[in-house]
């Protein structure tokens, strides 16, 4: 009796795993409602976007947002903080229903991702050399520019970008570098650039909300110009739920209309990135 | 000393040969390295002056005292009984080792208002999991040693294909393989049960090892006389073989507990909260990351030397046939 019990149990779950995985429309949706809660990836590990608080929840940007959208859609929120390439590798099987982590919506990503909510705009500028004489992109033609490997700002610098979500303003390539150079990451390309104005690079192309953050932490650089592209930045769902994709876009909208967006955004970087100026 | 014996020999440390040229060795690496800048410039004040301007006479004096220090300390310790050097070195490393974090400017507000929150919620992740972990990999163990020993072309297979596939692959791609790999055939486990999973399988392997190497380790006669005189494979493993394996399998096996408390760490990477996750990312915010990643090197620590004093009083318990 018990045994056979045990083995209606085993049956019974393999068989619900099983159909968490073969998401039909509106499956996620349902569960979601069903259950009163939506599970949310995010990172722990990226200030101020997300990060563990001195009460040690995770606080930011991105998770008052996903706040905000559980809250429109009714539902209770849960965190989960799996490593950024676990979530970009796909493949969620119903482990968590949406991702809120300042995606870039990149047509490769849009494969197996649907982005249902651009919620707010990373503008792209080119920071140089304090004492550097460049007045305007012109003057940095033929010389060495600095950006991200593999990054949507070599890409431009290259000038092969494209971005493929709702509502990305057109860009123009306004700079003719003599030699791209790919660093690690945003941090390298800025160390090369402090050590002076053209020393090892004479620019370097990245996000406005980084070099701010390392002109605050000491940085001898500027800004140049207005910002040459931006970057938007999305909620991601797993394709194949139109229904989910719905109605978090309306809550995006909605977060967007009444200022909600605009509001969170000012708390977290002291300016309004919510839409593109 | 691997055996006390009583061969009577002077101490290396008072020996004048090893003395002076402790001294000279010594004294030219601190003349190299030029400790003006330091601690040591600092104290030495009085007789150079400002440290920044004292040129090479700075250098050199401190250079000179610093080394005169380290090799009177050194015979000092020579006239100590064994057990009052090894606890004064001890002590000596650990001043050191703390007074270089020291130097770090660390905020200690920061860390006593974070601890709490990693012992309870970080230690005890990471305690439950190891200790689940371990437990599923010493019964893996036990079956894959008797299987690699066996005569049984399939036993011997499964088991073999087991401890060179899990032994040859990093614990880390494991840790992926599992929680990625494993909802592509259906099966969706979570988080926890997933690192779990990945940890008992590797140290499985390398544990299986282990215990085969324990088994053979017994004399072949051993197996023979026991089976002589009509006991059957599961008596004359639980009542000859084991018992005399045992003291050869425990230390390498407290090896692998310790190494699984700190390989556990592994598992931050599907976003269990345990002690190094939080290690990570409790700084982050205010750019405290050296805080938080020496705290929890410190808790790893002390888990680690409780682990090695309780494999230390299981091995006495053991070793008690082999000593006089």
């Amino acid at each position: 009796m018990t045994y056979k019990k045990f083995l209606t149990g085993m049956v019974a779950g393999l068989a619900l795993s099983l159909t968490a995985i073969s998401a039909q429309a509106g499956a996620v949706l349902d569960k979601v409602m069903k259950n009163g809660t939506i599970t949310v990836a995010t990172e722990a590990n990226w200030a101020p976007q997300s990060f563990i608080n001195d009460k040690n929840e995770l606080d930011g940007f991105d998770v008052d947002v996903a706040k905000g959208i559980a809250k429109r859609m009714g539902v209770k929120i849960k965190f989960v903080t799996p490593a950024w390439d676990i979530i970009t590798a796909g493949n969620w099987s119903g482990r968590w229903d949406m991702h809120v982590g300042s995606m870039t919506p990149t047509k490769k990503r849009s494969e197996i991702f649907s982005f249902p909510g651009v919620y707010y705009y990373t503008p792209a500028s080119v920071a140089v050399h304090k004492d550097s004489k460049a007045k305007s992109f012109k003057d940095l033609d033929g010389k060495v520019v600095a950006a991200t490997t593999t990054s949507t700002y070599e890409l431009y610098l290259k000038r092969d970008l494209t971005i493929d979500a709702a509502g990305v303003p057109e860009f123009k390539y306004q700079l003719n570098p003599g030699t791209i150079r790919s660093l690690d990451n945003v941090n390298t390309s800025l160390d090369d650039l402090r050590l002076g104005d053209g020393v090892r690079v004479s620019a370097v192309v990245g996000s406005l909300p980084s070099f701010v953050e390392a002109k605050k932490n000491g940085y001898p650089i500027k800004v140049l110009g207005d910002p040459v592209f931006y970057e938007p930045l999305s909620v991601a769902i797993e394709r194949g739920d139109d229904e989910l994709a719905k109605n978090i876009s309306a809550a995006v909208t909605a977060m967007k209309a009444d200022g909600t967006l605009s509001t969170l955004s000012k708390k977290w970087y002291g300016v309004d990135y919510s839409s593109t100026k | 000393m691997l055996y006390p014996d009583t061969v009577e020999g002077d101490i290396l440390v008072h020996k004048p040969w090893f003395v002076a040229s402790m001294f000279a060795a010594v004294f030219v690496i601190f003349f190299a390295l030029d400790l003006t800048g330091t601690i040591f410039g600092d104290l030495m004040r009085p007789a150079i002056g400002e440290p920044s301007q004292s040129g090479l006479y700075g250098r050199f004096a401190v250079a000179l005292v610093t080394a005169i220090l380290f090799v009177l300390n050194l015979v000092l310790i020579g006239f100590l009984p064994l057990g009052a050097q090894i606890g004064v070195v001890w002590v000596e490393l650990l001043v050191l080792f703390l007074s270089f974090f020291y130097t770090f400017n660390l905020s200690f507000s920061f860390i006593a208002q974070k601890v709490p929150f990693m012992v309870t919620q970080g230690v005890f992740t990471t305690l439950y999991v190891s200790a689940v972990s371990i437990f599923i990999a010493s019964i893996i163990a036990i079956i894959g040693a008797v299987a690699k020993l066996s005569t049984n072309g399939f036993a011997y297979a499964i088991a073999s294909f087991y401890t060179s596939f899990f032994r040859g692959l990093p614990l880390l791609m494991q840790v992926y393989l599992i929680y990625l790999g494993l909802p592509q055939l259906g099966f969706v486990v979570d988080a926890v049960p997933a690192g779990v999973m990945a940890l008992s399988l590797c140290y499985g392997a390398y544990m299986t090892e282990i215990f085969r190497a324990g088994i053979q380790s017994i004399d072949r006669g051993q197996w023979e006389a026991s089976r002589s005189i009509g006991f059957g494979f599961a008596l004359t493993m639980r009542k000859v073989i084991l018992p005399q394996a045992l003291p050869v399998i425990i230390p390498p096996t407290g090896n692998q507990f310790i190494a699984m408390l700190k390989d556990s760490s592994l598992v931050s990477v599907i976003g269990v909260w345990e002690l190094m996750f939080l290690a990570r990312t409790l700084g982050q915010k205010t750019f405290q990351h050296m805080e938080m990643l020496i705290s929890a090197a410190l808790i790893y620590w002390m888990l680690s030397i409780c682990l090695e004093l309780i494999q230390s009083r299981i091995e006495k318990h053991y070793g008690t046939r082999s000593s006089r």
